[in-house]
């Protein structure tokens, strides 16, 4: 068969980290391939290289084997490249024709909406799609948005298309909408290359599977020649890389209580569905799913950021009550969230400032409306001290510090008992360890394990099975709203687990 | 990194700065002001003023003691708006509507007189701190609306504090056209003529100014308050990022709303300052834009409350130039405006040189890969 | 009355869409004014309606350059501008200054107009038989080339902008930049079209507004009417069609106070009119802060950021 694409060789380094290492890849015509990986394995670095919006460090691209160099997402649609994003690249307050037709050259000067309706309304009946190009894209659903942005691709022309985590926003019915037009498309003679961490997809749509981890591929097999187990260890099959002893003494009482909690997410859809949960005193509580199951909209309602629409979450007795994260910080819940630069820390202020984010307002940083800066001052050399946070002074600004440096300060923070030096009883750590170095990692995850002996109940969040082993005194598995199920760590395989996230129906299938 | 060849062996290489050094900036603000007063000159000359007659006026402002003391005098309802920008601008609040809030501050410090003139309400030492504390409520309470519109919902204060400053002047002109106008007035547009205890020249007489001791007064209330309150730190990280503060658990309607009061609040002791200082009545229009020039002054001290002084105080002395040089010299004021537009797209400009370094290698003839 | 309001918002309806915020509206207008008044004099009504448009291009490139290339505060661009608008056209009202400017212009003026403070009013135009409808025809019907025009324009602009396909390329820039440009559309360009065409545009509305209707020269002539068509684009919700009813509106409002006052009637009440655009204003920019109204009329995401593809 004809080969589409064939990457050769690319390297990225970004500051600290080597996302792509020496990374070879194939597409040939009339094949959907799917690009396995855990969440920062190198797979959408790689793609967004193909796609122009990265610049590799070294290797050669060539499509249709002719050596090319693509400097930007324009030159990559020129050589009929198209992505399917996983956030969607859509305009709401315009129609689905208007967003198809967008930067096209050729549709003339005055937009014959009707023949070029008629037009998008033909290409998505070839896939059963059944679209109006007329409507808004803000009236429709995530499954028909991702039409949408495939139809843009389509009508353009793009013989190589790539999509990102497709399956993230879709129901499982959607889901076997989408498999179906892909297969038609690939079969009109194109090439799919499919992102995914979900085992299970992989299997049941490509025709070729290449598994990448930590910037390396691991393999490239024909889907028929292997199985979910193969898989399963190219994927998270690493060697152990810590070690951590616990010597824990586990206590009975119940710290955190979470009841048939709904919540709904930005989109107004209803992505806690029914979570039940008990943390104990002591006690590390993992949760692992795929991301977009509902985990970050259950830290953010304990975290007090987001309103649950029914239930009940009742913390060391005392039952919330229209939580605000004011409320659940005095009730001694620290929250550590995910994309650090996002909202964990607000980078263009001092280390000093970021460390009292939440405890400027507190004794005995505060008194009646002052703060006290020289306290303040002591303290953060204190923690930056114990912490190992490098940085030249207290006073510089957050931004320029590294990556690891700045998870130590939100680590700090959270765990330095500032606010009213109490120890947190709840810490809420979502992904914590993501985009870390091995040490650093290490050295949290130790430093959350020392921690929780203290008495406090920790929620740990998190995709990486293996981590999740090794960090968590009992891991719950979250799907589709709701926990499917709760075990110790090596009470169910690791097999067993990643079924479990896939979802019920999704194991049954493949 | 951009680079320019312009000829084979000359490159322009403009490259973002990390750090830039204290002094580069001070030089360029100087820079960019010394640029607006040539190119304001060479307008005027080829217009057919005279430049230097111009320039020596706006200079004999701040040397002759009897208009550097009338300079001050302009110069403190700016400085006030100024002190109440640089809150709202901390939490990254643009509100353009000073100007507005100025107008409220008169209203109200011309409602205290008038009560007290015409009902006989408050005895006579109490009508000035009355002013004082009502000036500022309400022109806190014209911009705490905006603030509060875009705490709760995320409505544009830009065009709200902008539109509402035309409330404002319309509203004073109503006012002073209307039930406040001087019944012994001969039927021009001004109020009453305030009292001498209404007026800020109240304790040591015409010589020490009251309003600038009340100013340095505020000035170090807004420094304290950036520096050494709960709000202070909030507006800082409100001001960096509205998610941040919320994950921080900061109460985002309270402060972004009691930000915007103590913003307009400043403006509207401004507006105290205008008619008890400077005019000593009410009249329409009395606010000449000082409320935008504010803006200006607000980004030229880089949020700094102590810089306002010594900026407000130059500008304050171009709008008393200005008036001199229309009266006496028939040179158009409307060069002070002017000089205030370029001063500002100057230093706009000299901003970039701030954020960006730019070297100019001429090398022998070696042309880079 | 609302053809200076129609004119300014068209233009800014333009930039806002692109996502610029061009608040030295005010400023373009005072300076098409003044320049339309100069030259009418020196050259007659064609010249001062070319140079003025002239005058608007080279203000807002400054705008553009500072705001779009240079990613300065557009608010604090836009308000420099104004405050140059109204320095510089200050300068004309001393007749020492105009007489200098004029007899340098066109030396073979008469010494008499190189003083007055009047222009000279365009014609206005009645539109064969219509203007003969009794009661309705005068109102409707007869007023100068650049009512018509800018009727025209109205219809014109909102059908390139919500049919074409360079409207839809201005409203995804405005929607979302970093999109729009990975699709190949340049956004830089686009902003900077949609820019000098708000100045031109204001500083026409300016020239209107003095050889058009109000032909007589005093400082700051133009009081604030650039800032009302800012008010404007935003009742009209950023919809050309819209902008017509809602300048008439503005209009209105603006010559019902004028009678009131030639009436004598109501004598406080001229400034709660005056006040009125801006109320409504302010109503609208709450309205449409709310989510579900939001989302239907689109409000342009982007206005006001500059784009730098580096950030994006």
């Amino acid at each position: 068969m004809e080969e589409l694409v064939h990457l050769h060789g690319i390297v990225k380094r970004f500051p600290g980290v080597i996302a792509n290492d020496n990374v070879d890849f194939t597409l040939k015509r009339g094949e959907i391939h799917a690009l396995l990986g855990e969440n920062g394995a190198g797979k959408t670095t790689l793609m967004n290289i193909l796609y122009g919006l990265y610049k590799p460090d070294s290797g050669e691209i060539y499509i249709e084997g002719r050596r090319v160099e693509i400097r930007s997402p324009k030159e990559a649609i020129k050589l009929g490249i198209g992505m399917v994003h996983q956030n969607f690249k859509l305009i709401p307050q315009h129609t689905v024709l208007e967003n198809v037709i967008l930067g096209l050259k050729d549709v003339g000067f005055i937009i014959d909406s009707k023949k070029i309706g008629e037009e998008i309304k033909k290409l998505a009946e070839q896939y059963n799609w059944k679209i109006d190009p007329h409507v808004f894209v803000w009236q429709l659903s995530a499954g028909e948005k991702q039409q949408v942005e495939l139809l843009k691709i389509l009508y353009r022309k793009a013989k190589i298309l790539i999509l990102d985590e497709p399956t993230s926003v879709l129901t499982p019915q959607e889901c076997k909408y989408l498999f179906y037009a892909l297969r038609m498309m690939v079969k009109e003679g194109r090439g799919v290359i499919f992102i995914t961490h979900k085992l299970d997809e992989a299997l049941a749509i490509s025709d070729r599977v290449t598994v990448m981890r930590r910037g390396k591929v691991v393999a490239t097999k024909n889907t028929w020649e292997t199985d979910i187990k193969e898989l399963a260890s190219f994927m998270i099959g690493r060697p152990v890389l810590f070690n951590i002893e616990k010597n824990k003494t586990y206590s009975d009482e119940e710290l955190v209580i979470v009841r048939n909690l709904k919540v709904f997410n930005d989109a107004g859809v209803l992505s806690l569905k029914n979570v039940n949960l008990t943390i104990r005193k002591n006690e590390i509580f993992g949760i692992i799913g795929v991301t977009g199951n509902g985990q970050q909209e259950l830290a953010e309602v304990l975290a007090g950021l987001r309103r649950p629409v029914d239930g009940e979450i009742i913390i060391d007795g005392i039952k919330i009550v229209d939580p605000n994260p004011q409320k659940m910080i005095e009730l001694g819940v620290a929250y550590i969230p995910p994309e650090p630069m996002k909202y964990g820390v607000a980078p263009n202020l001092s280390v000093i400032d970021n460390l009292f984010l939440k405890a400027y307002r507190y004794r005995p940083y505060s008194k009646k409306i002052f703060i006290d800066i020289k306290k303040m001052e002591k303290k953060a050399e204190e923690i930056v001290e114990k912490f190992n946070i490098v940085c030249p002074s207290p006073s510089i600004k957050v931004r320029s510090l590294s990556g690891g440096n700045i998870q130590r300060l939100i680590l700090a923070r959270e765990l330095s008992e500032l606010i009213g030096g109490v120890r947190s009883k709840l810490i809420i750590a979502t992904y914590p360890t993501k985009g870390l170095d091995i040490a650093a990692a290490e050295f949290l995850n130790k430093s959350l394990i020392e921690y929780s002996k203290l008495g406090t109940s920790i929620l740990y969040i998190t995709e990486d099975i293996e981590e999740a082993m090794m960090v968590c005194d009992r891991i719950g598995v979250i799907h589709d709203g709701k926990i499917v199920g709760t075990f110790k760590p090596g009470e169910v395989s690791v097999e067993k687990i990643g079924l479990m996230m896939a979802g019920a129906d999704a194991s049954i299938s493949s | 990194m951009i680079k320019y060849r312009l000829r084979p062996n000359v490159v322009v290489k403009i490259e973002r700065r990390l750090h830039y050094p204290r002094k580069l900036s001070v030089l360029s603000t100087i820079l960019s002001i010394l640029i607006a007063f040539g190119v304001a000159g060479a307008a005027l000359t080829i217009l057919g003023a005279d430049a230097l007659i111009a320039y020596s006026q706006i200079i004999a402002v701040f040397i002759t003691p009897s208009l550097l003391i009338e300079t001050i005098k302009y110069a403190i309802p700016i400085g006030f708006a100024a002190l109440g920008l640089n809150i709202a601008f901390r939490m990254n609040f643009w509100n353009i509507g000073a100007e507005g809030q100025i107008y409220l501050g008169m209203f109200a410090s011309t409602g205290i007189v008038l009560l007290h003139v015409y009902y006989g309400m408050f005895p006579e030492y109490f009508v000035l701190p009355m002013m004082i504390v009502t000036s500022f409520i309400a022109g806190g309470a014209w911009c705490a609306l905006p603030s509060f519109l875009k705490a709760k919902m995320k409505v544009n204060e830009i065009l709200t504090t902008l539109m509402m400053n035309y409330i404002a002047i319309y509203f004073v002109d109503y006012l002073i056209y209307g039930p406040w106008r001087d019944p012994k007035g001969f039927g021009f547009p001004l109020s009453i003529p305030f009292p001498e205890y209404a007026k800020l020249t109240l304790i040591f007489g015409e010589s020490t100014y009251l309003g600038s001791i009340l100013f340095i007064a505020m000035a170090t209330l807004v420094y304290c308050i950036l520096k050494y309150t709960k709000l202070g730190f909030e507006l800082k990280i409100v001001g960096e990022s509205l998610d941040t503060a919320r994950y921080a658990g900061t109460n985002l309607t309270k402060v972004i709303t009691l930000g915007g009061f103590l913003s307009g609040g400043f403006a509207g002791l401004g507006g105290l300052t205008i008619v008890s200082g400077i005019i000593g009545r009410l009249r329409p229009r009395a606010s000449a834009g000082y409320g935008y020039t504010a803006i200006i002054v607000t980004l030229l001290s880089t949020l700094n409350p102590w810089l306002i002084i010594p900026t407000s105080i130059f500008f304050g002395g171009l709008f008393v130039a200005g008036n001199t040089l229309q009266v006496t010299l028939n040179i158009p004021g409307a060069t002070i405006e002017m000089l205030q537009a370029l001063i500002f797209l100057f230093i706009l400009f000299g901003e970039l040189f701030k954020r960006y370094k730019i070297t100019i290698l001429t090398g022998g003839g070696k042309p880079e890969p | 009355m609302g053809t200076i309001y129609l004119i300014a918002s068209l233009g800014e309806v333009y930039a806002e869409r692109s996502g610029v915020l061009n608040l030295g509206l005010e400023g373009m207008m005072i300076m098409g004014a003044a320049i339309s008044f100069i030259f009418t004099i020196a050259y007659g009504h064609l010249v001062a309606i070319l140079m003025a448009a002239l005058i608007g291009v080279l203000m807002s490139l400054i705008l553009a350059v500072m705001a779009i290339h240079l990613r300065l505060n557009q608010v604090i661009v836009g308000l420099a501008l104004t405050l140059l608008g109204l320095g510089l056209s200050g300068l004309i009202t001393f007749p020492d200054i105009r007489r200098r400017i004029l007899s340098s212009l066109n030396p073979s003026l008469p010494e008499s107009m190189l003083m007055i403070q009047q222009a000279e009013k365009l014609p206005e135009i009645p539109i064969p038989l219509l203007s003969q409808i009794p009661l309705i025809g005068k109102t409707f019907f007869t007023h100068n080339i650049l009512v018509y025009t800018s009727l025209i324009l109205a219809i014109i602009m909102w059908f390139i902008l919500f049919k074409t396909r360079y409207g839809l390329i201005i409203r995804s820039v405005g929607e979302n930049p970093s999109m729009a440009d990975s699709l190949g559309v340049n956004v830089f360009l686009v902003r900077y079209v949609t820019v000098v065409i708000s100045g031109l545009f204001a500083s026409l509305a300016g020239a209107y507004f003095f050889i058009g209707f109000h032909p007589f020269w005093r400082e700051g002539v133009t009081a604030g009417r650039g800032f009302i068509s800012l008010a404007l684009v935003i009742l009209a919700t950023w919809n050309p069609l819209r902008a017509i009813l809602g300048a008439y509106l503005f209009g209105g409002v603006e010559t019902f106070q004028y009678r009131l006052q030639l009436f004598g009637l109501g004598a406080q009440s001229p400034y709660f009119l005056a006040m009125l655009p801006y109320i409504i204003t302010i109503i609208t920019l709450i309205l449409i802060s709310i989510e579900s109204i939001r989302k239907r009329i689109g409000v342009p995401a982007s206005l006001g950021t500059p784009y730098s593809r580096e950030e994006a």
